[in-house]
């Protein structure tokens, strides 16, 4: 416990580790401290013209971007003419800070080439500077604007414009090339009082499109050109418009541009493109104007530069773009055409408004290009080798257009090229272009017919109503109708056009059909194109009805086709078609309904005789029956008192040899003229000058009814063949001829009957058929009687049939058998002797021969007898034996 | 009185252990209660103290040079130093907070660092000084220098609630490290001064004041 333990005696340490902590900061601190003065900026002046959009501390310096300084204080220049700006640039700008460096304030700029500065907008405005060389210094002066950036070889060309005036060009402006921005204006600067050289920087992956032959011009703001082919605005971009632009072409293989090869910058396009220049001329200067677009296959190769007139007409002068100069060839074609505007619709529309272009056709020639070309109004055609060219001749114009379609089945195979006169003035003629593939159908006798658009037929046979597409009623259409032939035709052959298939038809008919001409009495209601029928199938029309007015008849003219020309010949009559005839007789009733049209129309029938009869072929019958019978017209006069009517017959021996057509009055009142025919086969007979007509009317005597059948069908007429010769003599033939009342008295005797001339005192009961008794036996009759010239007795014309004349001679005698003869004696009694009774009634004279007739005692005709009262009797033993010759 | 009052714990053989609070014998090395180690007066503790407060010194400097904030509003990058950002508030007519800032990051660190020289001073260089003024000062700068922690803790919030990119930033710049170390150094160099070996000094020369 007492141990007393040896102090610890502990060092007092001089300096506690603490002392690290002052050290390590004060190191620190100068560290920083060297550093930041070491880091501390230059301070630089930068004259500027204004303190505007600059803030002290806040606007900084900026290279590319990067800050490197700041503006620390503005203060005012000396003499007022700007303010100074000091700038703490970081220290490691030093090197850049030389003479030529430049400092400029970047504001925002909004321009119509671009927004600049946008940054700044939250930035706030900045100092750029652009390092340059030269020796160093700390006081700059400000440029106002941004300096060109001269860009380097890696991002494009920079090449220089001379031009005169500047026009809206700007820094900034852009280039274009066909309107794609491929770069813009750097730089301009005034070289001499007249040049301007304005730097373009074109970007590198558009810098192969400058070359050598690269042609800049001006395409600031908007070009108008108003003319009357249309307004045309040109202008490249919006840009341009506003702020400017250049616009340049390339050459076709020229060397590239570089940087610093100087162009020419042209006022506008057409003095720019050097192209190829040629006139073209023209009558007129429609539709092309100055400016006007040259296009070869719708793309724009050259334009029209200039309009002059001259004294044969006008004047273009010409400009192909300099890549499309081979297009320009000595047999180039030129021609003019503006939208097309038709009923299929309208074609190159934008040129309403750009007005009419000159098209292009390069040619092949390799010879020199001449000095003109003439500017077509239509497209060269093509294919004009090739085409067939027809001639199409119509009586007048039909209305057809150049253009108008030529069809065949509605397809079309044509068009019309031409519509002009004929070289005679005589028709119109069309040129028509066949399409080559077609020309096939055009056979020798093929004809066209002009369409209408709506066509209506209405006929009997209907209403048909056509109609074809529309420019059908604009431009008129052609459809070609073929003929039979196969033969295939040459160029510019000549073919018909017709108004219509039926124009048509009937324009063919006449050259394919036969004609004659009928006479007849009446028009018999004919009209052009009444039918002709053959067993009612229609073979043919009417041509034409005239009247001649020397004769009174009707010449109608008859158009047959040709297929049915063999129909007209000899034995061929024609008869006029009634609607329906009702032939009503004591035989029966026949209706004949002819067909309708030719009933409404009237028509005309062809008939056939057999093949050994002679027909006709002048001469309208006007019935079928008439004409079968080739019935011959003659005329009779007739007294007013005869009965006899149209339709009467004419008969012969009570045969029908022909019938009345017509009766009329005289104006003499006293006689009728009949109109009658004669059937043919008879007719010679009975046209003989001397053939005699009589009316026969019914008689009715004691002997009995004569002639019946007319108290039913009325009067008809008699007739006697004349005697003329056989042969058909005109000379003895006649057709008009006087009838008489009743037929003459010897008319009934037979041309080898005996006649005689019975002589009485007194006529008695002898009448007009007295008959002639031998033995009881009739063979003859008294034909008629008359006074003697001296009015002492009664001559009585009779004759004796032919095979009795050998019964009678000159030693005849001749008695009155009439009545009854009664003898009364006293030692006989009474004695009555009659002849038959029909003599009762009648009459009757008897006759009785003594002799054998020979030469010698032979009658002639007309020998005169006298006429006994009564028989005597040695008479009665009178038995000669006759002889019949 | 002033004998009584003037009386030490060593002059009685007692040490107080500045852990437990326990009145020790002054021979012990350990307290009896706690272990701690005791020590009757610790005379480094002026080294120390002098040492913070030189470093403190001489951070200050760039705490006040350096900017403290990094701003990015809407872009653009500024920097504030702690005095910028009083003009800044001046500027604005924010004249109370300017104040409060003004005083909280500039004369409090200053004062303090003045203070605490003029304290370390008296204890060091025997100044002929009241003891109790002395003392007073002292335990206000203990007292006041918490708050330049103040400026700090704004940096610290604004930093954490604006945060938006390239429109609002803001960054705590290199100043703000400096200032921190200032204020930290300070409160430090206050802390381990053992605050006994001003009234021995006192005992020693017997001044009243």
């Amino acid at each position: 416990m007492t141990q007393i333990e040896s102090p610890k005696v502990v060092k007092k340490k001089l300096f506690s580790p603490i002392w690290l902590l002052p050290i390590v900061a004060l190191a620190l601190g100068a560290w920083l401290g060297i550093k930041s003065i070491k880091e501390s900026g230059i301070e630089i002046q930068v004259h500027f013209p204004s303190a505007i959009g600059i803030d002290i501390g806040k606007t900084l310096v900026k290279y590319q971007g990067l800050t490197v300084g700041k503006v620390t204080d503005i203060s005012l220049d000396k003499d007022l003419s700007g303010v100074n700006v000091t700038i703490v640039m970081d220290y490691r700008s030093d090197p850049f800070l030389n003479k030529n460096t430049l400092f400029w304030l970047v504001m925002p700029k909004a321009s119509i080439t671009g927004i600049e500065g946008l940054d700044t907008l939250f930035s706030g405005n900045y100092i750029a500077i652009e390092p340059g060389d030269g020796s160093s210094t700390s006081k700059f002066i400000a440029s106002t604007e941004a300096p060109s950036m001269i860009p380097n070889e890696e991002e494009g060309i920079v090449v220089k414009l001379t031009t005169s005036t500047l026009g809206s060009l700007d820094v900034g402006s852009l280039v274009f090339y066909r309107q794609v921005p491929v770069g813009k204006v750097v730089n301009y600067r005034l070289i001499d009082s007249d040049t301007i050289i304005i730097s373009t920087f074109i970007e590198q992956q558009y810098s192969h499109l400058v070359n050598q032959e690269s042609q800049f011009w001006n395409v600031s703001g908007l070009k108008i050109d108003a003319s009357l082919s249309g307004i045309n605005v040109n202008t490249e971009s919006l840009a341009s418009l506003l702020a400017g632009g250049i616009s340049f072409n390339s050459g076709a293989k020229a060397d590239k541009a570089v940087t610093g090869d100087h162009y020419v910058l042209y006022p506008d396009e057409e003095s720019a493109v050097k192209g190829v220049e040629f006139v073209l001329t023209a009558e007129n200067a429609d539709e092309i104007n100055q400016g006007s677009a040259m296009v070869y296959r719708g793309v724009e190769v050259g334009k029209i530069h200039k309009t002059q007139l001259t004294e044969s007409g006008v004047k273009f002068l010409a400009k192909f773009d300099i890549q499309y100069q081979h297009l320009l060839n000595a047999d180039s074609q030129f021609w003019v055409s503006g939208a097309d505007i038709s009923i299929d619709g309208v074609k190159h529309a934008s040129r309403l408004l750009t007005g009419s272009v000159v098209n292009v056709l390069p040619g092949l020639s390799d010879s020199a290009i001449p000095q003109d070309f003439k500017l077509q109004n239509q497209a060269p055609d093509l294919l004009s080798d090739s085409k067939f060219n027809i001639k199409l001749t119509s009586d007048e114009h039909n209305g057809l257009d150049t253009g108008a379609k030529v069809r065949y089945k509605q397809m079309p195979i044509g068009e019309i090229t031409q519509v002009k006169f004929s070289d005679d003035f005589s028709g119109v003629e069309y040129l028509v272009e066949i399409l080559p593939e077609y020309k096939n159908l055009l056979t020798s006798d093929s004809h066209f017919v002009s369409e209408s658009a709506l066509k209506i037929d209405a006929s009997l046979d209907g209403v048909t109503v056509t109609t074809r597409d529309i420019s059908t009623a604009l431009d008129g259409a052609i459809s070609l109708v073929r003929g039979n032939n196969k033969a295939l035709v040459k160029p510019n052959s000549r073919f018909a056009l017709y108004h219509s298939n039926e124009n048509a038809a009937e324009s063919i008919a006449k050259n394919n059909i036969t004609t004659l001409t009928l006479e007849s009495i009446d028009g018999a209601g004919l009209s052009a194109g009444s039918s002709i029928y053959y067993k009612k199938m229609k073979i043919g029309a009417v041509k034409d009805v005239r009247w001649d007015n020397k004769t009174d008849q009707f010449s109608i003219s008859l158009a047959i086709k040709n297929k049915f020309s063999q129909l007209v010949r000899d034995n061929s009559v024609f008869w006029r078609n009634d609607a329906a005839s009702i032939n009503a007789s004591l035989s029966g009733i026949e209706v004949n309904v002819a067909p309708l049209e030719g009933a409404l129309k009237g028509s005309i029938s062809l008939g056939l005789l057999s093949d050994d009869q002679m027909g006709n072929q002048q001469r309208l019958y006007d019935s079928k029956e008439l004409a079968l019978k080739q019935a011959q017209t003659i005329t009779l006069t007739l007294p007013a008192e005869a009965k006899v009517a149209a339709k009467a017959a004419i008969r012969y021996q009570g045969h029908q040899i022909g019938v009345v057509q017509q009766v009329k009055l005289n104006q003499d009142l006293q006689t009728l003229t009949a109109t009658a025919y004669l059937y043919g086969e008879y007719a010679s007979h009975f046209t003989k000058s001397d053939t005699e007509y009589f009316v026969v009317d019914a008689q009715i005597s004691l002997t009995g009814i004569k002639a019946p059948e007319t108290l039913i069908t009325g009067p008809y007429i008699g007739v006697i063949p004349g005697k003329g010769s056989e042969s058909a003599d005109s000379a003895d033939s006649a057709d008009i001829f006087e009838a008489h009342l009743a037929a003459r008295y010897d008319a009934d005797i037979d041309d080898d009957a005996l006649t005689l001339i019975i002589e009485d005192s007194q006529l008695g009961s002898i009448k007009v058929g007295t008959p002639i008794f031998f033995r009881g036996i009739s063979i003859g009759q008294v034909d008629g009687y008359t006074l003697s010239d001296n009015g002492n007795k009664v001559l009585m014309y009779s004759h004796i049939e032919q095979q009795y004349t050998h019964l009678v001679n000159q030693t005849s005698r001749f008695w009155d058998a009439s009545g009854i003869q009664l003898e009364v004696g006293i030692f006989s009694g009474a004695q009555i002797e009659t002849g038959s009774l029909e003599t009762l009634l009648s009459g009757g004279i008897s006759v009785a021969t003594e002799d054998v007739t020979t030469s010698e005692n032979k009658l002639s005709s007309g020998a005169s007898f006298n006429l006994y009262n009564k028989m005597k009797e040695e008479w009665r033993s009178w038995q000669p034996e006759q002889v019949k010759p | 009185m002033t004998n009584e009052f003037a009386q030490q714990g060593k002059d009685v053989g007692m040490c107080l252990c500045k852990v437990c609070r326990n009145i020790n014998p002054i021979d012990q090395t350990h307290c009896s209660r706690c272990e701690s180690k005791i020590q009757p007066r610790n005379y480094a503790s002026l080294q120390h103290s002098w040492a913070l407060l030189i470093t403190a010194a001489i951070l200050l400097i760039p705490a006040n040079i350096y900017p403290i904030t990094i701003v990015t509003n809407q872009g653009k990058v500024t920097y504030d130093t702690i005095y910028t950002g009083i003009v800044h508030l001046v500027h604005l007519d924010m004249f109370p907070i300017a104040i409060i800032v003004f005083t909280a990051s500039i004369l409090v660190p200053l004062l303090k660092i003045v203070g605490l020289a003029i304290y370390l001073s008296a204890i060091t260089f025997n100044l002929p000084l009241p003891k109790k003024k002395l003392m007073t000062g002292f335990h206000i700068i203990e007292w006041i220098g918490r708050w330049s922690m103040l400026d700090l803790f704004v940096i610290a919030l604004t930093v954490a609630v604006v945060n938006m990119g390239q429109l609002l930033d803001a960054k705590p710049a290199p100043a703000a490290t400096a200032f921190a170390l200032v204020i930290l150094l300070t409160q430090l160099a206050a802390k381990v001064l053992d605050t006994r070996l001003l009234w021995d000094r006192l005992e020693k020369n017997n001044d009243t004041n």
